[in-house]
């Protein structure tokens, strides 16, 4: 048994609603560590749409979530900025949807009071031009695209500023109790398998998908269902704006434009293991069948990869009901004192990534109350640095498309980047246009080179060769400048490799399909990478 | 120009092979330029419903559509770095210079009006220095000669009488610098018995494409289109002599704009040694070409390359009795229409043209062959064999059979 350590409140799960919960904590002021198994965003949170809801999809279904994503919709834009394109949105009726549906969702949009603009055919047709010609009626609606990658590391590295801990590539393999008190977690760390305890007076339970397994560590019923749907990103941004059906949500219905790419999706289906990322050729088909009702000309354009995330909806278990605190019906705090008599456990679930504030604020609002600690959340007003860099890169010698990149997306990092690019110009993923300097400022002191995690804070590899050419090059000067060893490069490569193929072979066809040979003879025959499996974490 | 529309989405193809970076004479001249993957396919879907992207350097390519050539997916590489070409034009405002160079035709007016002192104030050092200083356009470079007798004074035919006709588009160089090109192509056309009309015409806008003047460049496509229009559908082919104008009219018009009578007209276009090729296949052709005991070596300039029609000038003028031709395997000449012209480019000019130098000296033929104006230019620059155009020679031959 290695360290224990010791604090005031763990929060397990490195997705955007532990990455909220933690910032919260630290800006009232309370000691918090945050584990997570993997990277953060590793689950769900970097697994989903990337919409942020205007709340117009919900508002004749579920008023209640359509009032509370219109308002964190419209906190976020001002909270985070660095991490939403407020690219608005148009809800568009096609022959196929119903007449009788559009006065309804008008009326309950006016009701919850999100604001509605009707514009005409041709101007929807001018402005998204691949939409169908068929459309009917087009409402603007103040929807957003949310880069999911970069807000969950910046509202985590925003709580670390204000003095949390955070532990990623750490399991928690078991709660500890003492009679009918959590005390702790014990956690594993995923490299070197050493593992550690971590005692606290309070425990959240931020851990989605995984929620039911947290439980059975805490000897506590808890039935999460895990509610699978699939994405298609497509090679290139075809659309300015968000693109929504007009008919009460269903399967494939948007399409997200997330900064080069354009973001399709979804389905949904119940699967038991939250670590099931499993894609169906099938399922695609029936998404691309559905979305050429909008967009005719979908098979005819490139796809990149397709991904697949499970949304953790909370199920009441029947006996235990009344005492599950649900905010809405949407999101569920549980307070295990109150729900199965376990002091010292909260689990907070289920809602959304827009909402995700929001879950936190209510999560750490009842861990004061049970600390007995007098804090106000201050999360609505208080703003995470954004992303901009423009008085920075001005004299760097650099293409403009890279420099634009960076203008929009160095943030914080700035001042490290530019320093960096003086030494090394290299743009190592083209199509995304990531420079060395980048991939650099976001390498972990210490820390193990892991080309996902690179990915996840850089757009490595996001493009549409998917790292054919950029993985290995990265690999290759990590090695050179000695942030990696040459063990721990190709271990990189083939995880990062392995990893990408499995999302592309689903859309394989006409240039994927040529990617995909391309990349495989590339490391395969000329770098002679085998098939062999190699582990990794 | 932001908001044109540009009909172009095959970059969506791209592969991110590099095999058009490797066959881009620029990119492998400078390391200046960003090269075609980038300026190309990969630019514009950085920008597509995003912010726009200025790149100065898209100044260094010179649309010789080799890259087009080159890549294994089909991708419109110099329809998308003629796009980047007009965006920077359109964000950093075009050069004077730049101008002057794109408006080919006026400047071939302008001078033609003042023929013999254009031509000496064009050969003057200090006019030159001048020129230099004011237009960046650097004083070593050689100019083509304009004539006082340009094609558009001596030639005004507009209607044919022969069973096939055959409207022609003589381009920029062939109307005031080489109207001898023009005139040898009427002969040729003469002997083997078909009129030649000449309707109403523009620059093809090939340099207006190049300095990013794309607005510009297409209402010339657009007015020569609905010119020649009007003549192939009452039955004339559209037959020219410059290789960058007929790759205006087969390739640029139609991805450029999109439309159509771009796609119609281009169905109907020829190159002059193609369309003997054709005649030649149809049993149509005058085989009555006088003995010629010459040795000449055939430059292939990009715009034929690019045309994917084989060498039809070496076709023809091999069926010449004696005559010698040998193709100098060359690449790009690195001239690259007005894009020599430029002080900050004659550099990397020369260099691309350097090894086309080479292999002309390496053949040492009695003179050399080539169909584009401004690769002649840059052979005479480089070499000190004199330079023909085929129909020349052609008509040489006719003339001494009959
Ligand atoms: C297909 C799809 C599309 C969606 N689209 C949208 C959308 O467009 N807009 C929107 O607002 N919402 C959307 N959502 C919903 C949104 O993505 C989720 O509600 C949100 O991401 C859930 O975040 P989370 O932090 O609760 O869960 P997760 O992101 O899954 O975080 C849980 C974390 O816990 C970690 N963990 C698990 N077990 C352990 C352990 N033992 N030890 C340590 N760490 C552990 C996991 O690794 C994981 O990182 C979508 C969801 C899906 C499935
Ligand atoms: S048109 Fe010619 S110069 Fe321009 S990118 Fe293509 S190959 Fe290079
Ligand atoms: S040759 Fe074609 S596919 Fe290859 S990089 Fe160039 S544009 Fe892309």
């Amino acid at each position: 048994m290695g360290l224990t350590l010791e604090t005031e409140v763990i929060v397990i799960g490195g997705g955007m609603t532990g990455a909220g919960v933690l910032r919260d904590l630290a800006l009232r002021g309370l000691k918090a560590i945050l584990v997570e198994q993997q990277d953060l965003g590793h689950g769900t949170s970097t697994r989903n749409h990337g919409l942020l809801h205007s709340g117009a999809r919900y508002t004749v279904r579920d008023e209640e979530a359509a009032i509370e994503s219109y308002r964190e919709n419209l906190i976020l834009k001002k909270t985070i900025p660095g991490s939403i394109e407020q690219t608005g949105g148009l809800f568009v009726k096609v022959p196929e949807d119903e007449n009788s549906y559009v006065e309804k969702w008008l009326t309950s949009c006016k009701r919850v009071g999100i604001p509605v603009q009707e514009i005409s055919v041709a101007d929807a047709l001018k402005q998204e031009p691949y939409l169908t010609k068929e459309i009917q009626a087009a409402f603007r609606v103040p929807d957003g695209a949310v880069d999911c990658f970069t807000m969950v590391v910046d509202v985590v590295a925003d709580a670390v500023r204000h003095g949390a801990k955070v532990l990623t590539y750490h399991e928690v393999v078991d709660i500890l109790t003492e009679q009918n008190r959590v005390k702790g977690v014990r956690v594993r760390d995923s490299f070197s398998g050493e593992e550690k305890e971590i005692y606290s007076q309070m425990v959240v339970n931020a851990s989605g998908p995984w929620g039911t397994k947290l439980a059975q560590m805490a000897g506590i019923p808890l039935k999460i269902i895990n509610n699978k749907g699939m994405l298609a990103i497509f090679s290139h941004r075809f659309n300015k704006q968000v693109i929504n059906r007009l008919r009460l949500p269903g399967d494939a219905d948007i399409f997200v434009p997330a900064h080069n790419v354009t973001i399709f999706g979804t389905t949904g289906i119940n699967v038991e293991d939250p670590n099931d990322f499993s894609l169906d050729r099938q399922e695609l088909e029936g998404m691309l069948a559905e979305g050429k009702k909008l967009i005719p000309t979908i098979n005819e354009m490139r796809l990149i990869r397709a991904f697949s995330g499970s949304r953790p909806l909370y199920q009441e278990v029947a006996a235990s009901d009344a005492s599950g605190r649900n905010v809405t019906r949407g999101i569920a705090l549980l307070d295990h004192y109150k729900r199965d008599g376990l002091d010292g456990l909260i689990t907070i679930t289920g809602g959304k990534l827009t909402t995700f504030r929001f879950m936190a604020e209510k999560t750490v609002d009842l861990v004061c109350e049970k600390l007995g600690v007098k804090a106000v959340c201050t999360t609505d007003q208080q703003a995470i640095p954004h992303r901009n860099a423009g008085e920075f890169f001005k004299n760097a010698d650099i293409a403009p498309a890279a420099k634009n990149k960076l203008f929009n997306w160095a943030g914080t990092n700035a001042p490290k980047i530019e320093s960096s690019l003086q030494e090394s110009k290299v743009i190592v993923c083209e199509c995304e246009q990531v420079t060395w300097a980048e991939i650099e400022a976001v390498l972990p002191e210490g820390g193990r080179f892991h080309l996902g995690d690179v990915r996840r804070r850089t757009r490595l590899g996001m493009g549409p060769c998917q790292g054919t050419f950029c993985n290995h090059r990265a690999a290759a000067l990590a090695v050179e400048k000695k942030k990696a060893t040459i063990g721990e490069a190709e271990r990189a490569i083939h995880h990062a490799i392995s990893e990408r193929k499995k999302g592309m072979d689903v859309v394989a066809t006409g240039e994927t399909a040529k990617q995909l040979q391309l990349m495989e003879t590339i490391y395969k025959v000329s770098l002679g990478m085998g098939e062999e499996d190699v582990q990794y974490v | 120009m932001r908001n044109l529309p540009f009909f172009e989405d095959t970059f969506d193809k791209c592969l991110k092979c590099n095999a058009c970076v490797a066959s881009c004479p620029v990119a492998n001249t400078t390391l200046e330029f960003g090269g075609p993957k980038h300026l190309g396919p990969e630019l514009k879907r950085l920008m597509d419903n995003q912010t726009i992207i200025d790149d100065k350097s898209i100044e260094y390519c010179t649309l010789c559509t080799t890259c087009d050539m080159s890549c294994p997916e089909g991708v419109h590489v110099s329809t998308l770095t003629a796009y980047a070409k007009a965006i920077h034009a359109d964000m950093s405002g075009t050069k004077f210079r730049d101008w002057v160079l794109s408006n080919a035709e006026m400047v071939g007016k302008l001078a033609s009006s003042f023929a013999p002192i254009t031509n000496l104030a064009m050969g003057m050092k200090p006019v030159r220095k001048v020129m230099e200083w004011v237009m960046d356009i650097p004083s070593e470079r050689q100019f083509p000669k304009y004539r006082f007798k340009n094609f558009n004074r001596i030639y005004k035919k507009k209607e044919a009488q022969t069973e096939r006709k055959v409207a022609y588009f003589a381009g920029c160089s062939a109307t005031y610098n080489a109207p001898e090109v023009a005139m040898s192509f009427i002969k040729v056309m003469e002997y083997n018995g078909i009129d030649v009309v000449k309707p109403d015409q523009k620059c093809c806008g090939v340099p207006m494409f190049a300095n990013g003047k794309m607005k510009q460049g297409l209402k010339n496509a657009n007015d020569n289109i609905n010119s020649f229009l009007a003549y192939t559908r009452q039955g004339y082919d559209v037959v020219l002599t410059c290789t960058s104008c007929t790759m205006a009219f087969k390739k640029e018009y139609v991805s450029y704009l999109g439309t159509e009578e771009a796609k119609e007209l281009a169905s109907h276009v020829y190159d002059a040694d193609e369309y003997l090729r054709i005649l030649k296949e149809n049993d149509e052709l005058n085989m009555e070409l006088a003995p010629m005991k010459e040795r000449a070596g055939y430059y292939a300039p990009c715009h034929m390359k690019a045309q994917g029609i084989g060498n039809p000038a070496m076709d023809i003028l091999e069926l010449i009795p004696g005559y010698e031709i040998q193709d100098v395997g060359a690449g790009c000449c690195g001239q690259c229409g007005t894009f020599g012209f430029k002080t900050e480019k004659y550099d990397v000019s020369m260099k691309i043209g350097r090894p086309m130098a080479e292999a002309v000296k390496e053949v040492n033929a009695n003179y050399t062959v080539t169909e584009c104006g401004m690769c002649k230019n840059q052979l005479d620059q480089l070499t000190d064999k004199p330079v023909k155009h085929p129909m020349q020679i052609l008509a040489d031959a006719y003339e001494r059979a009959n």
